[in-house]
């Protein structure tokens, strides 16, 4: 583990090098906000630029995404400086336009000082509802849990987590994660009697021996004893009760 | 138009054109599209299953990439070319005279079923501006009042 | 023959196809580039199979008819040529075919009637190298374009093709790189980025796989030099990939192809199937040990794939979405291995840099932009086609001396360079070089190397609102910037074309050209903002017309403009009328008709079919 030296906002810390900058920074104490970064999935960030900061490197200057940006030595990373708060108002203005609803972007939007919106708003206009196409849910299925059941879909403005064709994908196991995972609650993920629905599928719950309470679907069983060679009873409890 | 079920054959012919890796998709998938003029969905689960991809990924790849459509496209393809020089010498005006004879907006087909028309960034013909492709066959110098005779003209009808 | 196995056989080789071959007997090219091709090449140049079948010439005057790739003169094709009397005929028709086979493949003397006509003075220029359009030209990447037939190998090495690998294999890896640096090649896909230093620090990164790649994915509109290379001579591709490879120590290369490419797919394809055959490509390369080989990747209709890292994810078989270069492509490119992109026209160059020499390349062109550019000039120009020219040649003399100046004696307002990322410089800097540096400070860029010429009647918002929309459809919606800015940066310009724009939409589109300037991912997000700029910048007084006084002076704006007839002009001839779809032109035979302006809708048929210019907008 080769250690480098860097400096965020006037003060230097110790670092792995090519750890990006987000981490070492929240480690520190030093606040970067961000949404489609999870430091459990590979190949998440870079996409929804609210963590964009000044970098300061080779005598050149640049806004670079600290969720993706390695530390490497002679670094120096300004988070609090005007030109990051400009583009930081209008990353934010832009979100807040095509999801009035989220309450998430609104409060982000808010700490920067913006509460409305100066264009034409997505409200009403589409389904993706709270949806900023930051992909954080399709890397998790792919990359954590392994199934690939949604991928980022059309381009543009269009840009849209999916299953094949809008169906109900025969491969999702319902784990949920990608709901879960979600910065902006955007994913509907809802359970009745049961039944656990998402991405236009029903999926039924396996429910605890000892409280009754359903909460697990049996295909994410399957999933696991397929893959892991769990034993099958180990999952018929909770795991408040195992 | 509805889906006709395809044996599975026809796209294992394509397939077998290629190497069974990742690389070969795209390959593939545009040569799907020129033997059924879309990608039919059991091309892509067909796909997925032969290379081992997941499905998700090629239909994201067929609703990326503009060269592939996951609807059925009509028997004649009419792009116009939206490039600069095409732009500043009157496509829209051929795009919409295009619109107005063929009832129909861009990127959709005609409800006979005979005719889609398309926008294209620019096919490097710029010196023949304003272009119009009919079934791949380049019209340069193309007009408004003119573009549908061109059009009839070739198709034979 | 078979697989040539040595730089000598090579040689020898090169020796018997000159011995056979007989320059002095009458050769015709038929263009059969895109262009001409659409233009009707095919049945010009069976035309000439005929003819020459029917007379029996093969036997009478040996005469060879060969395809090549395009001239360059698009616009006047099919064009022609006649070998040994270099004469050039444009816009030729089968029906021309048997005079020209009798005047002058048999006779020697010029078709008057089919040579080019300088438009001022009318004079008919019949010699290919004295029309205008050529004379100014100095030709390093088409230097065989329109001579030799893109389909053969032989043309290929007759006319010294495959001497600079020849010469590169006797060099050290490292020298050929040198050899590069010091050419001071920069690349031509628009970045102009160094190619030595590029390949300098790949060779640096360790690592046991190495990747060359060639970008033909040559996506701004209104520009075809790349397709032109393509098409037309495929082997100097071909042959610089080879080199660069060599000297790299790379094994595989792709090339990747737009898809709305399919003459140049075809071509390259049978090119590399050739080099193949030939030993150029493959094991053992002239039995140097050396092996390499190359892949044709196509693209499948997204602008964003010319950019580096999306290129890669798409040779890959992913969607071509860009990466943050946090990391660049020389360490960790195409399958996280160091990679060297280069774009079609680069390479092109790089077998001539080696056989002539870095000193050679160096001394044309300017200070910091060495050798030659391939521009494409388009748009309300007089000849419109390909032209390679010295860098640092001005924007004037390009457009006057080679492009013969504006349509119709119009008057030029702008050009506008460098594709969607570039931007639009106005008549008055129309002296300025055209180099990399140059254009950068002017707000535009030179990007790949479209010229787009712009007159009177080209409305420069109408042009940022093109762009833009453009961009819109072509952003991948990865990052916020792009995917939701452009659009609304769209939705202003769209306003403002439709006359409600207020003052705020100027300081708003400024707000969100800086946005994307620093907050997009990747260079089409980063650069997107320039032809808004640039156009605000040189043409605030059309932007202000159409703010202030709902007015757009070039006439091109839908809803700031009306059509009507100028009764003066108008002859009464009824042809407006009865192409007017929507019926909404009245007026007796032979007496001045009019336009019902609530019913037109603005359509331009009209004004289209009108052959008196009486059809007017204001």
């Amino acid at each position: 583990m080769e250690k480098v030296s860097v400096v965020i906002d006037g003060r230097t810390f110790e670092a792995v090098k090519d750890r990006c900058v987000l981490e070492v920074a929240h480690e520190n104490g030093i606040y970067i906000p961000s949404l489609c970064y999870n430091s459990e999935v590979p190949s998440s960030g870079g996409s929804c630029r609210v963590c964009l900061v000044e970098a300061h490197q080779g005598g050149r200057m640049r806004l670079v995404t600290a969720c993706n940006y390695p530390v490497r030595k002679g670094l120096e990373v300004k988070t609090d400086t005007p030109l990051v708060h400009r583009i930081r108002r209008g990353v934010l203005e832009l979100l807040l336009a095509r999801v009035p609803d989220s309450e998430v972007i609104r409060e982000m939007a808010a700490s920067e000082g913006i509460a409305e919106v100066r264009f034409r708003k997505d409200e009403g206009e589409n389904e993706r509802y709270k949806c900023i196409a930051c992909a954080l849910c399709t890397n998790v299925c792919a990359e954590v849990v392994g199934v690939h059941a949604i991928a980022m879909t059309e381009r543009g403005a269009d840009k849209k987590p999916a299953t094949p064709y809008d169906k109900p994908s025969e491969v999702c196991i319902g784990c949920g994660a990608c709901a879960y995972a979600c910065p902006t609650g955007a994913i509907t993920m809802k359970e009745k009697d049961g039944v656990r629905r998402i991405w236009h599928r029903d999926f039924q719950m396996v429910r605890c021996s000892v409280c009754g309470t359903p909460y697990i679907p049996q295909a994410q069983v399957d999933w696991i004893v397929s893959r892991t060679g769990k034993d099958r009873s180990f999952f018929d409890k909770c795991p408040d009760h195992r | 138009m509805t889906e006709v079920t395809r044996d599975l054959a026809q796209f294992d012919r394509i397939i077998d054109r290629y190497e069974k890796t990742e690389e070969s998709l795209l390959a593939i998938l545009q040569d799907f599209q020129r033997e059924f003029h879309y990608v039919p969905e059991e091309g892509i689960r067909r796909l997925s299953e032969v290379i081992g991809v997941p499905a998700s990924k090629i239909y994201a790849m067929g609703t990326f990439y503009k060269a592939l459509s996951l609807t059925p496209r009509g028997r004649h393809t009419i792009k116009v070319c939206t490039g600069t020089a095409c732009h500043l010498k009157g496509a829209p005006q051929i795009l919409e005279a295009l619109e107005r004879e063929l009832k129909v907006k861009r990127n959709g087909t005609t409800e006979d079923g005979e005719f889609t028309l398309e926008c294209v960034n620019c096919v490097g013909a710029c010196a023949m501006a304003p272009v119009t492709l009919v079934d791949d066959v380049y019209h340069g110098q193309t007009r408004p009042s003119k573009i549908m005779d061109v059009v009839k003209k070739q198709v034979g009808s | 023959m078979g697989a040539i196995k040595s730089v000598e056989q090579l040689e020898a080789y090169r020796r018997e196809l000159a011995a056979a071959a007989r320059p002095e007997l009458p050769t015709v090219l038929v263009c059969f580039g895109t262009g001409c091709q659409a233009n009707g090449a095919r049945p010009v140049a069976e035309a000439f199979m005929d003819v020459i079948k029917e007379q029996g010439l093969e036997i009478d005057v040996n005469v060879g008819i060969k395809t090549t790739g395009c001239h360059g003169y698009c616009e006047n094709g099919p064009l022609v040529a006649l070998r040994p009397q270099d004469i050039l005929y444009l816009k030729v028709k089968p029906e021309d075919v048997p005079e020209i086979v009798e005047e002058t493949v048999k006779g020697g003397r010029v078709v008057e009637r089919l040579v080019y006509r300088d438009k001022a003075t009318g004079e008919a220029v019949a010699r290919y190298s004295e029309i205008p359009f050529y004379r100014h030209q100095q030709r390093i990447a088409l230097r065989h374009i329109g001579t030799i037939d893109p389909a053969s190998i032989d043309d290929y090495i007759l006319a010294g093709g495959y001497a600079g690998l020849t010469k590169a294999l006797a060099m050290k890896p490292d020298d050929i790189i040198s050899e590069v640096e010091r050419s001071g090649l920069r690349g031509r896909g628009g970045g102009g980025f160094p190619a030595g230093t590029k390949w300098r620090s790949c060779v640096a990164v360790e690592s046991d796989v190495r990747y060359v790649l060639c970008n033909g994915d040559e996506g701004d509109p209104g520009a075809f030099m790349d397709r032109s290379i393509m098409e037309g001579d495929p082997h100097s591709v071909i042959e610089g990939m080879i080199i660069g490879a060599y000297a790299l120590g790379s094994h595989q290369g792709y090339i990747y192809v737009r898809d709305e490419y399919p003459l140049a797919i075809r071509n390259l394809t049978a090119a590399l199937e050739a080099a193949r055959e030939k030993g150029l490509l493959g094991e053992d390369i002239l039995g140097s040990g050396f092996s390499f080989d190359i892949k044709i990747s196509r693209g499948g209709g997204a602008f964003v794939c010319g950019e580096s890292s999306a290129l890669m994810r798409s040779v890959a078989g992913e969607v071509g979405e860009p990466r943050a270069k946090y990391i660049r492509s020389v360490e960790r490119g195409l399958y996280d291995k160091p990679t060297v992109l280069n774009n079609v026209e680069t390479w092109a160059n790089v077998p001539e840099i080696i056989l002539k020499g870095a000193d050679w390349y160096a001394s044309i062109g300017t200070e910091g932009s060495k050798g030659t550019k391939v521009f494409s000039l388009v748009g309300k120009v007089n000849n419109t086609g390909l032209v390679e020219v010295p860098m640092g040649i001005s924007i004037r003399e390009l457009v006057e001396n080679i492009g013969g100046g504006i349509l119709g004696g119009k008057e030029f307002k702008a050009v506008q360079t460098g594709g969607p990322s570039g931007g639009c410089i106005p008549e008055r800097l129309a002296d300025l070089p055209i180099d990399f540096d140059s254009l950068t400070e002017a707000g535009s860029m030179m990007g790949s190397g479209g010229i787009i010429v712009m007159d009177e009647d080209t409305c420069m918002v109408d042009v940022a609102r093109y762009f833009t929309g453009f961009l819109v459809e072509e952003s991948c919606g990865k990052c916020t910037p792009c995917r939701d800015g452009l659009p609304r940066m769209l939705d202003l310009l769209t306003e403002i074309t439709e006359g409600c724009g207020g003052e705020e939409h100027l300081a708003m589109l400024e707000g969100l050209c800086d946005l994307l300037t620093w907050g997009a991912l990747c260079g089409l997000g980063t650069s997107a903002a320039n032809p808004v700029l640039s156009t605000i910048k040189y043409f605030r007084d059309e932007y202000e017309a159409h703010i202030r006084d709902k007015r757009c002076p070039a006439g091109v704006c839908k809803a700031l403009i009306t059509y009507h007839i100028d009764p003066e002009a108008c002859t009464g001839c009824r042809l407006c009328a009865k192409n007017c779809p929507q019926e909404c032109i009245t007026g007796k035979r032979k007496e001045p008709h009019t336009i019902d302006a609530d019913k037109c809708i603005k359509c331009g048929v009209c004004k289209d079919v009108c052959t008196f210019d009486a059809v007017r907008i204001s």
